[in-house]
């Protein structure tokens, strides 16, 4: 496999991460522009841990996730109250809240004579654990997908089990799971924390990846996107927001023979999608098709 | 005082054979200098690598690009370098997708194996390096 093919597979498996982190917010009701927040805690986290702590990946993978679902807890916690477009708008604020803090952040020791760790706004670099293990992009991709197929594995059977079915009924209609004696808001925080360990493990995938992160990597953009891709791949489905990632990275690529208004023939196709499809491509009616479908079959 | 000067006498001693940590001063830096080539978005660059003072000849360099404000949003095609005219020296045609800030990876194999990321402001004519002056080596 080229290094290219390489490429573009971990940036799917990357963003995927952070696709299903705001498809979990989404599928308990909540519209969530703030996931890349959480993606950087992560990143921060897990290159602090490795970089500075010389603590292995492993090790600082479980950090980014604990603190990720941490920081999706502190802001859920007085946010979770609000709804629609009043709670996009705090997750909006709240992640700008999280970049600039970012950017305060410095915080350096010296290691092997160097001095590592976040330094502002001049970002955080040295994050070289993957590489000075020796692990090859091709291997890197491999733990990409392991972990994603692990993760895709967990949310699929947590949706065919009474959590998930409850937590769709809190998306649908939280008054009417109240009253059927669902717990709606720690459900909703479960959710929120969950969504920010996923998001948090993409992180820190993608510190190691990149070697290198600063605060501008986590902007509204990235949040957007994660938003966008788990809107156009579907709601019904896990799947969904993977195939959002792949469709999205399958355009801006299939559209470089536009040159410079391929960002604009791209956002026309994702408004085309999803004039076609409201929610998404694997939405949940298709789903329940396919399930009825393939249980019919002999 | 007097006590403490036989122990600072042989710190000091022990610094001055241990001399200064070895690794700051091995990795290499680059350097990169582009120019607009025919085609948009597209630049000829030349990569000049230094190991201290001196030249680092003979490496194989692989280059690839991303953009700090939109991760992951762009793939570049990684490039190979080839030899550059003088020594340390190394050219490679990169094809970017739009103007603006851009991380530069370089990573590098034969007789140095190390990664670098420098980040230089790509425009219509060229590439400069970043606000922040972020040319040093990462």
């Amino acid at each position: 496999m080229d290094l290219y093919t390489i490429g573009v597979l971990t940036n799917i498996g990357l963003l995927s991460f952070l696709a299903l982190s705001a498809y979990v917010l989404l599928v308990a009701g909540e519209m969530s522009f703030g996931q890349q927040a959480f993606f950087g805690v992560g990143a921060y986290t897990a290159g602090i841990a490795t970089a500075m702590f010389e603590l292995p990946l492993l090790a600082a993978a479980l950090a980014a996730m604990t603190l990720g679902g941490g920081a999706a807890v502190l802001v859920g916690l007085p946010t979770l109250r609000l709804r629609g477009l009043y709670f996009a708008m705090v997750t909006l604020a709240a992640a700008e809240m999280f970049r600039i803090l970012f950017e305060l952040l410095r915080w350096q020791r010296p290691v092997a004579g160097e001095p590592v760790g976040p330094d502002g706004t001049q970002g955080f670099r040295g994050i070289r654990w993957v590489f000075e293990q020796g692990v090859e992009p091709a291997h890197f991709l491999a733990i990409i997908y392991v972990l994603l197929a692990l993760l895709l594995g967990v949310l699929l059977l947590v949706e065919r089990s009474r959590l998930g079915a409850t937590l769709r009924a809190i998306g649908e209609d939280p008054e009417l799971a109240a009253a059927l004696g669902a717990d709606v808001a720690r459900l909703k925080l479960g959710a929120a924390a969950a969504a920010g360990a996923l998001a948090g493990l993409g992180g820190a995938l993608y510190a190691h990846h990149n070697t290198y992160i600063e605060p501008r990597n986590f902007d509204i953009m990235l949040g957007v996107h994660s938003l966008a891709y788990a809107l156009i791949g579907g709601l019904g489905t896990a799947l969904g927001p993977v195939l959002g990632v792949v469709l999205d990275i399958g355009l801006l690529e299939g559209s470089r023979l536009f040159a410079g208004y391929r960002m604009i023939v791209f956002g026309g196709l994702v408004a085309l999608i999803l004039v076609v499809r409201p929610r998404g491509l694997l939405d949940e009616a298709l789903v329940h098709a396919l399930r009825r479908r393939l249980r019919r079959a002999p | 005082m007097t006590r403490c000067a036989p122990v600072l006498l042989l710190g000091l001693g022990l610094a001055a054979l241990l001399g200064p940590p070895p690794a700051a001063a091995q990795r290499p830096t680059a350097e990169v200098a582009c120019a607009a080539a025919g085609p948009p978005f597209t630049y000829d660059c030349t990569i000049r690598l230094r190991r201290g003072d001196r030249p680092l000849e003979g490496a194989e360099i692989t280059i690839t690009a991303d953009m700090p404000s939109m991760p992951m949003a762009h793939n570049v095609r990684p490039v190979v370098a080839r030899a550059g005219q003088a020594p340390g020296e190394y050219e490679a045609r990169l094809e970017l997708d739009m103007l603006g800030e851009w991380a530069i990876r370089l990573r590098l194999g034969g007789p140095v194996r190390d990664l670098l990321v420098v980040h230089y402001e790509f425009d219509e004519a060229g590439a400069h390096p970043a606000s922040g002056a972020r040319r040093h080596r990462h």
